[in-house]
């Protein structure tokens, strides 16, 4: 009897670990385990045994059986992995094909600069101030101390719509606007569209955006002016970015300063970006003029201030590589996909 | 101005290279944009020309001795300036309106137009081309050598910043020159051979018979001088310069002249600059003065001296710049400085003076007198200035102001503003950025009628380019030009939104402007269409309508709604009118075909524009948060078939539903709809639903569910014909 199940365990186990399939997995555990199996008719040989044998025979019968079906389980298991394989292999996709998910868009190359721009000086405590594209000759010019009929005024370029009514050509007359309706500390930044009657071309447009800033409180000095613009180049280029300031003129600061940032491409020793100068010309600053400051009605020996202005474009331009002003303007998918 | 540097150098008492000069210029104020190798046109002389870019503000600096004069303060070195003194024996003839001396008689009309007229009589030159040394000079400044008479008064110009015109004294209607308002109507012929008709705005030299210059800008053709000329007269005046300014410019001339007029030339140069060319033309020409020199003014040209507190220049400028370092500084810019001592402080001072650190300089002053070449000094703050240039900007110190003023931090508008451009670009929209300016041809290919708002639009009185002659009343201008542009690219998907000013006005007074956002969708929003069918993969009405609902979910603006809405230049069957609480904001459709083919698009492109003011206004920054139901919600599906029009639209189906469906009706979706002849009938159509109910506090059983949906197909048959079909 002991015999007969060892030989029918060993030949179980074969028949189970070599069943290549679900089918024949059940075939060999119908044929050892099922109700009419081998190991049934084994046990049902039991009562042929003396009574004394029964208990350690049935014992072996019950090991056997728990051995055989852990057996059984671990080969169905294989065998359902294995099977859901060959399913998974058929159901495969070409994972290679490209994404089908709707494009998400960049911030334009020139109002990106403009928020890293603005960045910067909202956390140097700068609120963001607007005004009017449209504007008159008070706001324009006369507010802004330029004298009337002044080679000053041709440089501005402004386009006219009547005598009175002009396109701004700088963000400075929001200054006035904003100091028109408060009281110092005043510290804010303008973003803006300018116009200015530029033949369009590679470098110029009518059309185009300035950075305007002002801080007027007590005690602010030109040393302030510089530390400021510093601390923004610092804040756009990175913090080897040195600043240059170099007199010049504009009819509402006094004094005046033309701005440079040491060349980013080169780091000041003269490439093709900074046209071998070492220095990119950013825009015009200085300390506002009293002036301005009287004009506004505020205290010119209790307050003074600084105000400067940059130009977007040329900043963008020179950070995305974009060689020609036009492309910004120009609405071009093929462009406006790379931001 | 060029300023060739051999010329330069001959005025300054000290040894620089060219391009340390004009680095030094050019950190001093005054720019040098390049330096230029030069040859003249014989081969025989050679320099190097410092180009340099004057600020309006500095007419000063518009003559070889003004630069010099500039570049000497910066190098700290002597300036050796040409003789131009008049001799004691030959003392100008002084007068404040009309001087006769000899042959010769000067009268100002004008004393405003010209606050002082010299002149003076050279007799015997012998008029032949100029020796080389000055030919090569004038050639080196770019003025075209013309013979020795004039070019010695070119020369002098240059030299000094004076310009100078030099008359054929013979041909002087009885030698008496009058310088008055030219007559309105008057002609005169100006040397480059034009017929200038002139107005009474216009300032003329004249003699007895009419205008023989126009003064400060040209002289006359019939008066100048000629190769037989021996006597001259050079006259030598200061004009007002927004006078030469609104002559220069109303007849579109500009001269040499004008351009150092424009910008203010000392009034005491006259003589000088007299003495200075009387002495080289009796070098290169001959000649000699026939009689002392005429000077005709208004009065003595002086200036007031300028106080100025050494304390101010540090408060100002940050520095910590000695009394005695300021007035060194001052002086060499030539200005006599005379040091005082305030009285004691008293109520008087400001703030900042009783708080400033070094008591001494708080008290100290110091009084300047400016020459009359520097106009532009005219305060306290214009010698800070000066201070600092000498000093040298780069000097300065370098810090930041502390913070009294708070946070910086973006109003709600601008927080708003930003939120609008970030679901438009996660919509996949490209922000474009295009002029302000359009043109009156975009408004007829966007079919605008006559009477449209949109051709109230402000005109340029010079535009910078064909079509942009108005200022934009619509974005949508801007969006198609880039569509087309694009299209030309042979790119067709094209997916652009713009947020920009909108301009409304007559031009009498400033326009109302109006922040709009506009977007155009043509083509496919996928970054790959491969299998996708069409209505996945293209974008039309129903994918822009979508965005724009998604951006007033995510602004928070609750009661918006579409009707059928008109618009020149949309598909009348395909255009909505987008409302908030019933107020009309704007509209999205798809572009007509007329405005497809003007704008050579290859297919019917998605459109919409909104006024973002009245969006935004409605608009909330931050949601309040719903509580999430508890209880699960109990679903049914409703089919409906009914007329097919637009009193029959999806809106007035899910409101007739909402109207009937009670408080337990949470939700109302159409998730089906078609319109086939063969299954619903002609002109019919059908409307799947899902209606969600849920009760706040329980669950809700299925006779409750049941008599809701009763009332709800009551009312829709009832209100709407329409029949529940089974499915």
């Amino acid at each position: 009897m002991e015999h007969r199940l060892r030989e029918m365990a060993e030949a179980a186990r074969r028949a189970l670990r070599e069943a290549t399939n679900l089918d024949e997995l059940e075939q060999a555990r119908a044929r050892y385990l099922g109700r009419s199996g081998i190991l049934r008719d084994i046990q049902q040989g039991i009562r042929d045994l003396a009574k004394e044998l029964r208990p350690q025979f049935g014992r072996l019968i019950n090991e056997t059986r728990a051995e055989l079906e852990a057996l059984l389980e671990a080969r169905r298991k294989e065998l359902e992995a294995g099977q859901s394989r060959l399913r998974a292999a058929e159901s495969a996709i070409d994972v290679t094909l490209p994404g089908r998910a709707q494009h998400i868009a960049g911030r334009h190359p020139l109002l990106a600069t403009l928020d890293d721009m603005l960045e910067i000086f909202l956390g140097l405590g700068y609120t963001i101030a607007e005004g009017p594209e449209v504007e008159n000759n008070y706001y324009g010019f006369e507010a802004l101390n330029y004298p009337p009929d002044h080679p000053a005024m041709d440089e501005q370029m402004t386009f006219y719509i009547a005598d009175d009514v002009l396109l701004r050509s700088q963000t400075s007359t929001v200054q006035i606007r904003v100091m028109e309706t408060q009281e110092p500390p005043v510290r804010v930044v303008v973003p803006g569209r300018c116009f200015r009657r530029d033949t369009l071309d590679a470098t110029h447009s009518h059309t185009f955006y300035q950075l305007e800033g002002l801080c007027v409180d007590e005690g602010i000095t030109m040393a302030d002016l510089k530390g400021t613009l510093l601390a923004f180049a610092r804040g756009m280029f990175g913090e080897e970015a040195r600043v240059r300031f170099r007199p010049d003129f504009f009819p509402f600061t006094e004094p005046s300063a033309e701005f440079a940032v040491s060349c980013f491409a080169c780091s000041g020793e003269g490439c093709r970006v900074c046209k071998g100068t070492g220095w990119i010309e950013l825009g015009g600053s200085g300390m506002v003029d009293p002036n301005v400051l009287a004009g506004v009605g505020y205290d010119t020996e209790r307050y003074t201030g600084f105000a400067f202005g940059v130009g977007v474009e040329r900043f963008a331009m020179n950070r995305y590589g974009i060689p020609d002003m036009r492309l910004l303007y120009s609405g071009d998918m093929r462009m406006l996909r790379q931001f | 101005m060029r300023v060739p540097y051999s010329w330069l150098m001959e005025y300054l008492d000290t040894e620089v290279a060219a391009g340390e000069l004009a680095e030094i210029l050019t950190m001093g104020g005054l720019e040098v944009e390049e330096i230029i190798d030069w040859t003249s046109a014989d081969g025989q002389a050679t320099d190097q020309i410092l180009i340099t870019s004057v600020t309006s503000n500095r007419g000063d600096l518009l003559s070889m001795v003004g630069v010099a004069r500039h570049a000497a303060a910066l190098l700290g070195c002597a300036l050796k300036l040409p003789d131009c003194s008049i001799p004691q024996t030959e003392q100008p003839v002084m007068g404040e309106r009309d001087v006769e001396q000899g042959d010769t008689r000067i009268t100002i009309d004008d004393l405003e137009g010209c606050p002082r007229y010299s002149a003076l009589r050279i007799t015997g030159v012998e008029v032949r081309p100029s020796p080389p040394w000055m030919a090569h000079r004038l050639e080196a400044a770019g003025l075209r050598p013309i013979s020795n008479v004039v070019d010695a008064t070119n020369y002098a110009m240059w030299e000094l910043g004076q310009p100078l015109h030099a008359f054929d004294h013979r041909l002087i209607v009885q030698g008496h020159i009058i310088v008055r308002r030219a007559a309105d109507g008057e002609k005169l012929v100006t040397i480059d051979g034009t017929m200038r008709e002139l107005t009474s705005a216009d300032l003329v030299i004249a003699d007895p018979k009419g205008a023989v210059a126009l003064a400060g800008v040209m002289g006359g053709r019939d008066t100048e001088m000629r190769d037989r000329t021996t006597d001259v007269l050079i006259e030598s005046a200061h004009f007002a310069p927004t006078m030469i300014r609104r002559t220069a410019q109303r007849l579109g001339m500009s001269s040499e002249a004008s351009y150092r007029f424009e910008r203010h030339v000392d009034p005491n140069l006259t003589l000088p600059a007299l003495a200075r060319s009387a002495q080289l033309i009796a070098e290169i020409a001959g000649g000699s003065a026939a009689a002392p020199a005429i000077d005709v003014r208004a009065g003595e040209f002086t200036r007031e001296p300028i106080t100025l507190r050494p304390a101010r220049t540090n408060h100002v400028l940050g520095t910590e710049l000695s009394t005695d370092e300021q007035i060194e500084l001052l002086q060499r810019l030539g200005f006599a400085v005379k040091p005082e001592k305030a009285e004691a402080p008293g109520g008087m001072e400001t703030e900042w003076l009783r708080a400033y650190p070094d008591r001494e300089q708080a008290l100290e002053r110091l009084t300047i007198s400016v020459p009359t070449r520097r106009p532009d000094l005219e305060r306290e703050i214009d010698l800070i200035e000066e201070i600092a240039i000498v000093h040298g900007y780069s000097n300065l110190p370098t810090t930041l102001p502390e913070n009294t003023s708070g946070a910086g931090v973006r109003t709600r508008r601008q927080k708003l503003d930003q939120r609008v451009s970030e679901v438009m670009r996660g919509a996949g929209l490209c922000e474009n950025v295009s002029f302000s300016m359009m043109g009156r041809r975009d408004l007829d290919f966007l079919c605008y009628p006559e009477d449209a708002c949109e051709r109230e639009a402000l005109v340029l009185r010079d535009p910078a380019a064909e079509n942009q002659e108005l200022m934009r009343t619509t974005l949508l201008a801007g969006l198609l030009d880039a569509a087309q542009r694009n299209v030309r690219q042979r790119v067709e998907d094209v997916a652009l939104f713009e947020i920009g000013r909108l301009f409304f006005g007559d031009g009498s007074a400033l326009p109302d402007e109006r922040h709009s956002l506009a977007a155009l969708v043509m083509g496919s929003a996928r970054t790959s269409t491969w299998n996708l069918p069409d209505e996945y993969e293209k974008m039309d009405f129903y994918w822009l309508k979508g965005v724009l609902e998604q951006l007033m979910r995510r602004l928070h603006i609750a009661g918006v709604s579409f009707e059928r809405g008109e618009h020149p230049s949309l598909h009348p069957g395909r255009t909505a009118q987008v409302l908030i609480d019933g107020e009309p904001v704007g509209v999205v459709g798809e572009i007509s075909p007329q405005v497809q083919e003007a704008y050579d698009l290859p297919e019917p492109a998605c459109v919409l524009e909104i006024d973002l003011d009245a969006v935004l206004a409605r608009a909330r920054l931050l949601a309040t948060y719903a509580p999430l139901p508890r209880l699960p919600a109990a679903i049914r599906d409703l089919a409906l078939v009914l007329d097919d029009d637009d009193r029959h639209s999806a809106t007035r189906v899910v409101e007739a539903t909402r109207a009937a469906g009670g408080e337990l009706l949470e939700h109302v979706e159409v998730f089906d709809v078609y319109a086939d002849r063969e299954r619903v009938g002609e002109g019919r159509k059908s409307v799947a639903l899902r209606l969600s109910f849920r009760h706040p506090e329980r669950t809700l059983t299925d006779e409750e569910v049941d008599e809701a949906m009763g009332r709800i197909t009551q009312n829709l048959g009832s209100k709407l014909r329409a029949e529940v079909r089974t499915w």
